[in-house]
């Protein structure tokens, strides 16, 4: 969408306004932040043509924040389960598509003033001859109060407690050279009633040279092809993945097949210049 | 006849009247039109403290536990950003704390139901329920299917934990850090 304002011409996402419009409603109504920062963009694209980037760094509260950024590596990895999880790596790192090694943060620790925002910029070095393709790292923004102080203890016998409260917020960056090809590859999907639930799970692996972004949507169907439920949700398949989806059920509908559609579309976070299109996926399979 | 042309002369004095007013504005629309600009309105996550988890004033050799659905003394986190997606939670949960000078620790346990993960938007800690989220969690595994609410854009975390004194307990202000980890699973 556009909008016209004194002559500039504005484009936003309707989707993103709105969530940071209420997002900045709910802030603003929390009685007493102790600390926090907001961080912005959500990913960091680099490439051979722009080695450099910024994102900002804002604290909503009234009070100083003292914030640390560092770049550590991690990929999204899945269980059995299908369960998603994220292990941040500071050393020891062989991943050959980290880069965490050559990006470096400027500035990496800093004071917020209430109500500020700190701009920070993010430089890549990668070494020469580095093979085509998309290269990873975790920018960590790391935030505590400006000034830490200990309660102290109403009578001098007593015994008081001081928890700090410390946030990381982890933000991912893709530094991007030579031809990039996004392919994703289903390797099994099934789908099982369990609990009054359809459970589809759904086993990927890339074989592209760039991570594979973008959506995975399910719709339940009945034996007349009515559907019964659908469910979404974002997908980020840097290697193999497994995911996992849960399809409500109705009270009087069989659950009978499950069709399944994976691609690119629909991904409001990321602008569409910074999208690798890649291939989509339709598969349909029986509930079981 | 008289009458319509006085209206007339009357609308038309009041349409000059506008025209003179907007006719500066248009100039001006016209002079900027061609130094058009697009801005891009970028996605943002924030994560906060809105509460910190208090035990109050502890007594020598005498346990104290704070439940995560205290509203009063329970940490509560807020994680806002994008409704519906998925995020990555993992909290750093010290074992003690220490005096400012090192010279005693104070145990703290955060057990296996000891944490929420509310997507409600409207519930407190205290008024949570299971339709509400996941109750009753184990802070060192929060869930991994955890989003971020919608509507509302956020989701909450509350702990709660226990200190455990000893029976000779240095008395003094004992403090430890709880470090959470956030970022986007679909990123």
């Amino acid at each position: 969408m556009k909008i016209q304002i004194g002559g500039k011409t504005i484009k936003y996402n309707s989707g993103r306004l709105i969530s940071a419009i209420i997002g900045f409603v709910i802030l603003s109504q929390v009685g007493e932040i102790m600390a926090g920062v907001l961080v912005a963009p959500t990913i960091v694209f680099l490439s051979d043509k722009n080695r450099t980037g910024r994102m900002t760094i804002q604290n909503p509260t009234n009070t100083p924040k003292e914030v640390f950024v560092g770049i550590s590596f991690g990929l999204p990895q899945s269980d059995s389960l299908g369960n998603v999880t994220l292990v941040l790596q500071d050393s020891g790192v062989t991943d050959p598509r980290s880069a965490m090694n050559w990006v470096k943060a400027f500035p990496r620790k800093v004071i917020i003033p209430p109500n500020g925002s700190q701009i920070v910029r993010l430089a890549a070095n990668p070494p020469p001859n580095l093979p085509d393709g998309e290269y990873w790292a975790q920018i960590v923004v790391r935030s505590q109060e400006g000034e830490l102080t200990v309660p102290q203890a109403n009578e001098a016998e007593k015994i008081t407690t001081r928890l700090n409260m410390v946030m990381q917020t982890a933000i991912r960056l893709k530094y991007r050279t030579g031809k990039l090809v996004s392919e994703l590859a289903l390797t099994k999907a099934t789908a099982r009633l369990m609990n009054s639930k359809v459970l589809v799970m759904v086993d990927l692996a890339n074989n592209g040279n760039v991570s594979y972004v973008g959506k995975m949507k399910c719709r339940l169907l009945d034996i007349d092809k009515k559907e019964i439920s659908s469910n979404q949700v974002d997908l980020a398949v840097y290697r193999s993945l497994k995911r996992k989806i849960e399809l409500d059920t109705e009270k009087g509908r069989v659950p009978y097949r499950v069709e399944l559609t994976i691609s690119n579309e629909g991904r409001n976070d990321i602008p569409p210049e910074a999208m690798i299109p890649g291939n989509k996926i339709e598969y349909a399979m029986k509930v079981e | 006849m008289h009458k319509l042309i006085l209206i007339a002369l009357r609308i038309g004095i009041v349409a000059v009247f506008f025209l003179i007013i907007s006719s500066p504005k248009q100039a001006i629309s016209q002079d900027v039109a061609s130094a058009q600009a697009t801005a891009v309105v970028q996605s943002a996550i924030t994560v906060t403290a809105t509460q910190s988890l208090s035990f109050g004033d502890v007594l020598t050799g005498v346990p104290k536990a704070i439940s995560w659905n205290n509203d009063d003394s329970c940490a509560i986190f807020v994680i806002t950003g994008e409704g519906g997606a998925g995020i990555n939670l993992s909290l750093i949960l010290p074992e003690y704390l220490s005096l400012a000078d090192g010279s005693d620790r104070l145990s703290v346990v955060f057990r296996v139901n000891d944490a929420a993960v509310d997507t409600s938007n409207t519930a407190t800690p205290s008024s949570m329920t299971a339709g509400d989220g996941w109750i009753n969690q184990n802070p060192y595994i929060l869930p991994s299917g955890a989003v971020i609410g919608s509507p509302g854009n956020n989701t909450k975390i509350y702990l709660g934990g226990k200190v455990v004194p000893s029976g000779n307990q240095k008395a003094g202000n004992y403090s430890g850090d709880i470090v959470l980890n956030v970022s986007y699973n679909g990123s």
